[in-house]
């Protein structure tokens, strides 16, 4: 199991399209994805494969996230994540 | 491949801007169709143009087709009886909301899962977290 | 065939121009209890459908009622639109023509349009519905036929019937269709859907009997 943290850079925060990317990006591994808005609510924890789920989190720009990553693929998972995060996500 | 949808209203603005809106969250991975309208453009369903876009859409993956309220739903179950499609054509009609359900379907479509498992998020979006406080 | 012919397209143009006359009633029925548009859009869905007939070359009454369903779904809008749509295309397979003495097909293709009706809206009769006015037309034409009644006279019992089903929707309480959101409230209007199913068989039967007493 890995964690990571990042912080939301991107002006429309994870909703609508950028949420639909990081739910892509996070379905394309075997792993398990949970995210936590560190936030908003750090007890409060969505599939990251779920775009209803992740919506629920309210992530905006300037927000802490917190993944969990769980699998065979779990660091790579971590990194795609990242770059994704980290990257122009509102494309 | 993934699973398509069809977007059913009596309006063709709201069927083509739905369609609109879902295709934008999924990218270019999934199929979408909107059926709107009566065949004149007045307000209403048109099986014919349903079946059309059921066909259109199916791309061998499944269809979840999702629609606006009340005759749409007899006009796509009457377009599904004019397919007379084959049992392992899998077609779907969702109780979704609309908008939000398409969203969530073109989403979850576009990460490869099942028609079973797109349905079951489409349905989810009833409750979809919209004001998050 | 030729006579088979004629009468598929002057029962699409009675059922049409009956349609428009009573678009106004129609509407005025479906106000109080719907969207207020019944009588347009069959008004709208008959229209277009004589105009189809109108320029097809096949007028065989399956080819005529086949492109009457079709045209129905698609320029109706509301929900008779797959309902009548529906209705017509099982006639459409089960009544091969009507001219001449046939009254049991008559009476199989009343019952096979019931049939289509009911499986497509799930409604049964007490419900406020077409069927109300549907149903009592089927039992009554297929009560004549084991009489032995001919062509125009199992229609004209079915269209009896039909208007007297009509009738019986106004102290009826909606639970299927639009009308059931006003529970309680639906209790008192005449059921449009039921009326213009009554002004189709009553159109079909007059063509008939007319067709009948001129030859």
């Amino acid at each position: 199991m890995e964690e990571a943290q990042f912080t939301i850079t991107n002006s429309a925060g994870l909703h609508a399209r950028p949420a639909a990317h990081f739910v892509r990006t996070a379905a394309g591994f075997e792993s398990s994805v949970r995210v936590r808005n560190l936030s908003r609510d750090a007890e409060r924890e969505a599939d990251a494969k779920s775009i209803l789920s992740v919506m629920t989190l309210g992530i905006e720009q300037g927000h802490i996230i917190s993944i969990t990553v769980d699998g065979p693929d779990e660091a790579a998972a971590i990194e795609a994540l990242r770059a994704l995060v980290e990257g122009n996500i509102d494309k | 491949m993934a699973v398509a949808l069809v977007i059913v209203s009596h309006s063709q603005q709201v069927a083509d801007g739905v369609r609109d809106i879902a295709e934008q969250m999924a990218g270019d991975q999934v199929v979408i169709r909107a059926a709107g309208g009566a065949a004149d453009g007045s307000l209403g369903t048109n099986a014919e143009a349903i079946a059309r876009a059921i066909t259109e859409a199916d791309q061998g993956d499944g269809v979840l087709i999702l629609v606006d309220l009340g005759s749409a739903v007899l006009s796509t179950e009457t377009a599904l009886e004019m397919l007379g499609l084959d049992a392992d054509r899998k077609v779907q009609l969702s109780n979704a909301p609309l908008v939000e359900g398409a969203v969530v379907a073109a989403v979850t479509a576009s990460t490869g899962q099942t028609l079973e498992e797109v349905a079951s998020a489409a349905l989810d979006a009833k409750d979809m977290t919209k004001v998050v406080r | 065939m030729s006579d088979n012919e004629q009468i598929g397209i002057r029962i699409v143009r009675r059922i049409q121009s009956v349609i428009h006359a009573n678009t106004a009633e129609l509407n005025a029925f479906d106000r109080p209890i719907g969207d207020g548009d019944h009588g347009t859009n069959l008004d709208r869905g008959f229209t277009a459908v004589l105009a189809k007939i109108e320029s097809q070359s096949d007028q065989s009454l399956a080819a005529v009622f086949k492109t009457t369903a079709m045209t129905l779904i698609s320029t109706v809008g509301g929900a008779a639109g797959p309902l009548y749509g529906t209705a017509f295309l099982r006639i459409s397979t089960a009544i091969p023509e009507l001219d001449g003495d046939h009254p049991r097909q008559v009476a199989a293709a009343l019952t096979a349009a019931l049939g289509g009706v009911q499986a497509r809206g799930k409604a049964t009769t007490g419900e406020k519905t077409m069927v109300d006015a549907l149903a009592p037309a089927v039992e009554v034409s297929n009560a004549a036929v084991e009489e032995g009644a001919d062509t125009v006279l199992v229609l004209e019992r079915a269209a009896t019937a039909a208007r007297t089903g009509m009738e019986a929707t106004i102290p009826m309480r909606a639970t299927k269709g639009r009308a059931s959101y006003l529970g309680e409230r639906s209790i008192g209007h005449q059921d449009p859907g039921a009326t213009s199913c009554y002004l189709i068989i009553q159109a079909v039967a007059d063509v008939v009997r007319d067709g009948s007493t001129s030859t």
